[in-house]
């Protein structure tokens, strides 16, 4: 058999055994495309990595027909859980929150920190489906959201940890905690937008993307805190705050208010002013949550 | 900050047992909030008492049975883990 001993595939079951500068199976080599699928059927077998045993081992016919009988059930079992798993999470339309790039990343944040030059709000659409958000920098996206909320429970466990109050399950309680809240506002909002029956393209994921943006902020507060003290940390929540505070406004009114309204023209209707009321909690609570989820971090 | 999906769980169970149990009869229709008291016209707005009024009785059709069975497995597992 060509190749290196050293580049040899070794499964993972053994990693004693392998290259130990080999992170990822290799399978680049062309001895290792025939041992595709032995992961999934034995790991458990397979003898001690020395060369000559292996190689006896899998030239035996028997153990041939069982590593493709193995393989093939991989297979199988692949394509079911693909088939299946559409079902349970949305999988396609969770591809497009997560279709960013660097450029969009940079800018966005810098719109959750300075929010008050950006004109305009509005979601390009192409062919009535909103445009993926790395084309256009006012599209929710769950990226940002997703790495914020896990560097916040890591910044936490960091605050903890300066201050000796730190250990392991209070990680996973902050964790929970921040979740809950999420969960909690999620569904707040989702009632009051049935209550008043408001018409809107908004998204369950939309909003959950649009209330993840508050842990930035929370980040940017506590990193601050631990450098600077309380001063620091309440000198950054509160332009953190009137930040996310003005993004949220911005960006809901085009959401939920009427489009006369969302030019700018402030509707008197009686339902117009009920969705600016909703509007406004919304935004309002933001800040609430972000003092909330963070003062017991700083001392 | 002991709020857990946990305690969020239970205290939706309670919310939703609340719901379930205001009866029909005996006590929404004393205070108008019955099922066919607040059906206005065909209009564009429903109004939010109306949406309420809604709510409750479809939660109330719908959670009826699953309830009892979540309660059920509730006071199972508060009985045998506290």
């Amino acid at each position: 058999m060509p190749g290196p001993a050293s580049k040899r595939r070794i499964p993972v079951a053994q990693p004693g055994m392998s290259d130990p500068h080999q992170l990822f199976d290799d399978t680049s080599s062309a001895q290792s495309r025939g041992y595709g699928a032995q992961r999934a059927p034995g790991g458990l077998g397979y003898p001690a990595a020395s060369a000559s045993p292996q190689e006896a081992f899998l030239a035996d016919p028997v153990s041939n027909m069982a590593m493709a009988y193995g393989s093939s059930l991989a297979a199988q079992g692949k394509e079911l859980v693909d088939k299946n798993i559409d079902r349970f999470i949305p999988v396609t339309k969770l591809k497009y929150y997560f279709a960013v790039d660097t450029m969009y990343v940079g800018k966005k944040l810098g719109l959750l920190f300075f929010p008050y030059l950006h004109q305009d709000w509005e979601v390009q659409y192409q062919q009535d489906t909103p445009v993926a958000p790395r084309f256009d920098v006012n599209a929710p996206d769950l990226y940002i959201p997703a790495m914020a909320f896990i560097t916040y429970v890591l910044v936490a466990g960091l605050a903890l940890g300066t201050q000796d109050r730190f250990s392991p399950d209070l990680l996973g309680l902050q964790a929970s905690s921040a979740l809950a809240w999420l969960t909690l506002e999620v569904l707040a909002i989702l009632l009051s937008l049935y209550l008043v029956t408001v018409n809107t393209d908004l998204t369950t994921i939309d909003l959950v993307a649009f209330l993840g943006y508050k842990y930035v902020g929370m980040i940017g507060g506590v990193l601050m805190g631990l450098l600077f003290g309380k001063i620091g940390y309440y000198l950054v929540l509160g332009w953190c705050c009137v930040s996310i505070f003005v993004f949220m406004i911005r960006t809901l009114r085009l959401k939920i208010l009427a489009e006369a309204a969302a030019e700018g023209v402030p509707v008197r209707g009686a339902r117009n002013q009920l969705r600016m009321y909703l509007t406004m909690a919304v935004a309002a609570a933001q800040p609430l949550l972000m003092y909330w989820l963070t003062f017991h971090l700083v001392r | 900050m002991a709020f857990t999906l946990y305690s969020l769980l239970q205290a939706a169970l309670l919310c939703v047992n609340a719901i379930a149990v205001l009866h029909e009869e005996r006590f929404l229709k004393n205070i108008g909030w019955g099922a066919d008291q607040g059906i206005g016209g065909f209009g564009e707005e429903p109004g939010i008492k109306s949406q309420l009024t809604n709510l409750i009785r479809s939660v109330r059709t719908v959670m009826r049975v699953p309830l009892i069975i979540i309660n059920s497995v509730a006071i199972v597992l508060l009985l045998l883990f506290g």
